[in-house]
């Protein structure tokens, strides 16, 4: 059996040889006998490093809120795919991959927050300063700014202000929670002088703020927390594939399945007659002209 | 759609179908008032604009009371807190699952973030890697399963059935037991680790005598692995071999992550068609011309078969054709409880 490796790269994250598994020049296997959690793995992983106690407290507390959010777009996704009854990793990976642009975006706003702070050193401001800039910027554009709103926790996100509270308690409120902080106070400011309703701040607002100030990349940011939700849309997953019927679309059940026929409403053009290949040319032709199908083009 | 009603399509005016295609009805199907409303039904968790409730547990509460990730995953699979040996040894592996090095969820990574993506698809495939032979901790849990059923209803020994395991599948990547960790002790740390936190059990025992097992019938050395060494200390922590297999999986996922991001800051993107295959790695058919088309179905054979034995013949025919998938045979199987 061969034990070359499929691709040959110089390598800063770990090795592995017939004797041990090293990761940033730690034996895994050291590390677990000696006491050390999975959560100060994770910092080793990424920083190279091994936390302070009050870090190592604060990934745990993390890791632990972002794992289960019951139904959010993953654990839907996982769902939908454990339906057709892949293989388990299947819904598991479709679920981690959801987090894009909207849900989870913990990178975007990691890079939103080290590009304000970087404009606060260059421009000598304060974090306070720049977090009623970033607003004003945010929503003068009329763009959304990155960290505030659930469209499910509408007033206010369960997990949110209590990780700023955990970090503040465990002292390591650093320039991100300053940041964040002054973002949310002008956010709210800015709001109410227009007249409009309250937005609390979401996880990956207080989220991502802790990840950052304990040393995480944006990228690794976004990673802990999309991977860790894994988890719970694998749980999703498994209770459907056990205890759910596959397809869902059984008549047999008593409740309406997620993809019953019933389920469909349809709002695309009438039904309509399909050309032979002899009148197909000319059926073309006249609809391309009349133009009407582009309202339909997506 | 009177018109369409009165034509000839294709087939479908054939009297063989069971039923006549022209008067099937368009249209949508009306909501189904006489069942419930479909809703996400689930045992694992549910949320309200307030709360996020896992198995009957608010998990801000839970974060704050000084429970972590890992004690939720005992929450999720299991519908209970771990006992702290339980989550200390979980902790443990789930440290020896993080990272390995190039292996194929890295490596399947990498290949993702040359491609210029976000690291959550590099995450995802990583975990694709997890089938029946790499990481196959839904296989080995299964055996183990059904190698103690034999235990409890044949009131055979451990030993015994070990044995017969053996003899049917030495050599399976399932096994648990392999020439992969001869000089590496992390895999038999693990179970002492296990029996000295008291969490060792029925799967972990078992796993040892399939070991002495394997290393009586092998001709060459082999010994505990680290799937075996990981797959029978979940199935004693309680998971089921499935909650195994996604917990390990995902775990080494965000390993993987560090790998989407090392591969972007220390390597190239790869773009469409960048990439040769030298012929010399190249073992199909030779070069050769394609036929002018109108002389197609003078050239072309047709694929079909007319008796079993024209079929087997040109079965094996096709086998040849590397990439035909004629010499894969595989099992779907369904692993729902109802279907």
């Amino acid at each position: 059996m061969s034990r070359e490796p499929m691709i040959k790269r110089k390598t800063a994250i770990g090795y592995k040889t017939e004797e041990k598994t090293v990761m940033r020049g730690y034996d895994l296997s050291d590390l677990a006998e000696k006491g050390y959690s999975f959560y100060d793995a994770m910092f080793i992983l990424y920083q190279g490093s091994i936390p302070t106690s009050a870090e190592e407290e604060m990934l745990k507390y993390e890791m632990g809120e972002f794992m289960e959010h019951s139904m959010s777009p993953s654990a839907a996704s996982a769902i939908a795919v454990i339906a057709g009854r892949p293989n388990l990793p299947t819904a598991i990976a479709a679920s981690i991959m959801t987090f894009g642009g909207v849900h989870g975006p913990g990178a975007a706003h990691g890079y939103m927050m080290n590009k304000y702070i970087e404009r606060a050193q260059k421009e000598g401001k304060s974090p306070e300063e720049m977090g009623k800039i970033l607003v004003d910027e945010y929503m003068d554009a009329g763009e959304p700014v990155m960290g505030m709103g659930q469209p499910q926790h509408r007033d206010g996100d369960p997990r949110a202000e209590p990780t700023h509270l955990k970090q503040e308690e465990l002292k390591i409120d650093g320039v991100y929670l300053k940041l964040q902080r002054s973002i949310e106070k002008h956010f709210h400011a800015r709001r109410e002088r227009e007249g409009k309703s309250f937005v609390g701040v979401n996880v990956v607002g207080a989220g991502n703020t802790a990840l950052m100030d304990i040393g995480f990349s944006p990228n690794a940011a976004w990673c802990i927390g999309s991977v860790s939700r894994g988890y719970s849309c694998a749980a999703h997953a498994l209770y459907n594939m056990k205890r759910g019927r596959a397809w869902a679309a059984s008549r047999n059940e008593p409740m309406v399945q997620m993809l019953d026929l019933s389920l469909i409403k349809y709002v695309g053009p009438e039904d309509r007659e399909v050309p032979t290949q002899e009148e197909r040319q000319e059926y073309a032709r006249k609809q391309k002209e009349s133009g009407e199908y582009k309202k339909w083009v997506i | 759609m009177g018109d369409l009603d009165k034509k000839v399509i294709g087939n479908l005016n054939d009297p063989r179908l069971p039923y006549d295609y022209n008067k099937r009805p368009y249209g949508t199907v009306s909501m189904d008032t006489t069942r419930p409303p479909f809703q996400w039904a689930s045992e694992v968790a549910y949320k309200n604009a307030y709360r996020i409730v896992a198995r009957g547990y608010d998990t801000t509460h839970l974060v704050e009371l000084g429970y972590g990730l890992v004690d939720i995953l005992f929450i999720d699979f299991q519908s209970r807190i771990p006992l702290i040996e339980e989550e200390k040894m979980l902790n443990y592996v789930m440290i020896l699952s993080l990272e390995d090095g190039l292996s194929m969820p890295a490596v399947l990574s990498r290949i993702v973030a040359r491609s210029k993506t976000f690291l959550t698809q590099a995450c995802g495939t990583s975990i694709l890697a997890f089938g029946h032979a790499y990481g196959a901790f839904s296989a080995f849990g299964n055996m183990l399963i059904e190698g103690l059923a034999k235990v409890e209803e044949y009131g055979k020994t451990m030993d015994a059935v070990a044995l017969e395991l053996v003899k049917d599948k030495l050599g399976d990547p399932a096994l648990g037991v392999s020439d992969l960790m001869l000089k590496d002790p992390a895999a038999k740390k693990m179970f002492i680790r296990a029996e000295e936190l008291g969490v060792a059990g029925q799967y972990i025992a078992f796993t040892k005598e399939v070991v002495k097992a394997a290393q009586q019938q092998s001709d060459h050395a082999v010994d505990l692995d680290m799937l075996g060494a990981i797959g029978a200390t979940m199935m004693d922590l309680g998971f089921s071999p499935e909650a195994t297999w996604a917990i390990i999986a995902i775990t080494r996922s965000f390993g993987a992550g560090a790998h989407y991001i090392e591969e972007v800051e220390r390597e190239d993107y790869t773009s469409l068609g960048q990439e040769l295959t030298p012929k010399e790695l190249y073992d199909g058919p030779e070069d050769r011309p394609v036929p002018p088309l109108e002389d197609r179905d003078k050239i072309a054979k047709p694929a079909q078969t007319f008796t079993p034995d024209e079929w087997k013949e040109a079965f094996e025919e096709r086998k040849k054709l590397h990439g035909s998938g004629y010499a894969i045979i595989e099992e779907v199987k369904d692993p729902s409880e109802k279907t």
